[in-house]
């Protein structure tokens, strides 16, 4: 077996060890790299900066648990970012597995914040239905949740005064790790009851996101945990998002170099083979 | 009995599909009133799909359980869980925290749940580097262009790669926005055609796939 052949072959754990260093490493001792924003990601943070006081701001939090490294640090920091502009937060979630994190990130940025539950945000939780949640709060909110998370009847709350349906929200931000989520949101709900939507998705399906972006029918996209610490910075705030960014690049670059190393033993491999075959 | 298994769900499915398919487009109150009522009941229908799944996941587990099947003690595992998880969070009325306590129900989900389905996805990372490694060759040209691309949005999408390279974040920018963008409107213009005419062939009883087999 020659070198390249070896090396191609290498133990697997060698690695997981590699990676494993590149995430580890940069969280212990930071570099804290310039962080550029995208255009996407701005025209989120514009939007919510025009917004007047008093506005409402719907975020949906539709992801589970397995994408909170992702999605967690964009919720904080939107919801800092609304309460500061001292907008009227409505929080849900369309992922049951999602509810207890839902009202953890929310109840814990409103404490932070000096917020009151049923004042200044109000957290709905889960329904079942998916798209027919959507459709039923563009109809009725009251309808579709009749009470809140903590079981106070939502027509009763002064932070949804004057707001009957999802015609009544400004904005609406779905934070998405796939489907139900930001096109759930654009088809059952931007499309017929015409407010602004935005986005928040893990990396992974951010790429396929993006014609909803170019042709306006989300007005942008935070995406993956580079989204949120863009966010991060927009908002002055530099939170888990901004640590870990070191630790992306350590990893993306190294993956970069095994693909680079992948591919130069196996071309080294394929000339041998052609001489040897000439031969 | 074929009126009831076949005739009259085809009648159902064709009356509802053309009927909210005009909703749409009628915004009076009472086509509005009509689509409050019927979203209603879906979202009650999924609240009995959650139902039914939960109780088909218990009978598929219990029976692999009853035979011990390879692999049975996973079953039991998750049957514990699920029970006492279901036990647990009917006694705690579903909450995570009572006036800012943690209840039992909270500690299984922030203390169990949210880090074992965190160290799932965290897993990926791993198995992700060591499948690159070993599978994304330039074995064509078509597979060596997917390879730059994919190396110049990895670049673009960290800080250090838009350190060392200045310009792979805006290459990375015009990869998604242009490349990117056209051809996955390409896939979803397909895929959404596709689904108007599985729509349409439901509609009008040509699929009846969904209506199941069994005798006539």
């Amino acid at each position: 077996m020659t070198f390249a052949e070896r090396m191609l072959s290498i133990d697997r754990r060698i690695i997981f060890l590699v990676i494993g260093l590149c995430t580890l490493i940069p969280l212990l001792y930071p570099v804290g790299l310039a962080i550029k924003v995208s255009p996407e990601v701005r025209s989120v943070y514009d939007y919510i900066e025009s917004l007047p006081e008093d506005s409402v701001f719907l975020l949906s939090l539709d992801f589970d648990p397995a994408s909170k490294p992702e999605l967690y640090p964009q919720a904080v920091s939107l919801l800092r970012h609304a309460f500061k502009k001292n907008l009227r937060v409505i929080g849900m979630t369309l992922w049951l597995p999602g509810t207890g994190m839902a009202n953890e990130v929310i109840s814990r940025v409103a404490r932070e914040e000096g917020k009151e539950s049923g004042k200044d945000y109000v957290f709905l939780g889960w329904s079942p239905g998916g798209s027919s949640v959507i459709i039923n709060m563009g109809q009725d909110l009251y309808k579709a949740f009749p009470t809140d998370y903590n079981n106070q009847p939502t027509s009763e709350l002064p932070v949804l005064k004057g707001v009957q349906n999802l015609r009544d929200v400004s904005y609406v931000i779905s934070l998405a790790a796939g489907t139900t989520g930001i096109e759930t949101w654009y088809v059952f709900g931007k499309d017929k009851y015409k407010f602004e939507l935005g986005g928040g998705c893990t990396g992974v399906i951010a790429p396929g996101l993006y014609p909803l972006l170019r042709s306006g029918q989300i007005n942008g996209l935070i995406g993956g945990l580079r989204g949120a610490a863009e966010y991060e910075v927009l908002i002055g705030r530099k939170g888990k998002a901004v640590a870990g960014m070191d630790a992306q690049s350590a990893t993306h670059f190294a993956i970069i170099l095994l693909v680079i190393l992948c591919n130069v033993f196996y071309l080294l491999i394929r000339t041998s083979t052609r001489a040897a075959e000439q031969r | 009995m074929t009126f009831l298994r076949r005739q009259l769900p085809l009648l159902i499915t064709l009356v509802s599909g053309l009927l909210f398919a005009a909703q749409y487009y009628v915004p009076h109150p009472s086509s509005e009133l009509m689509l409050t009522s019927v979203t209603k009941w879906l979202q009650i229908i999924g609240g009995f799909a959650l139902i039914l799944g939960v109780t088909s996941l218990f009978h598929i587990h219990a029976v692999k359980i009853r035979r011990k099947e390879p692999g049975w003690g996973y079953s039991f595992i998750l049957y514990a869980g699920m029970v006492g998880t279901i036990v647990i969070g009917l006694r705690d009325g579903g909450k995570e925290t009572i006036d800012g306590a943690a209840t039992a129900f909270g500690w299984i989900y922030t203390f169990m749940m949210v880090p074992l389905q965190g160290t799932m996805f965290a897993i990926l990372a791993f198995f992700i580097a060591s499948a690159a490694y070993r599978s994304f060759r330039a074995r064509s040209r078509e597979a060596a262009v997917l390879l730059i691309a994919a190396v110049i949005v990895m670049m673009g999408r960290v800080p250090l790669g838009e350190y060392l390279i200045p310009a792979s974040g805006d290459v990375t920018q015009w990869i998604l926005n242009v490349l990117n963008a056209s051809v996955r409107r390409a896939i979803l213009i397909g895929i959404s055609l596709g689904a108007v005419a599985l729509s349409l062939k439901i509609i009008f009883g040509v699929e009846r796939a969904y209506l199941g087999g069994g005798k006539e």
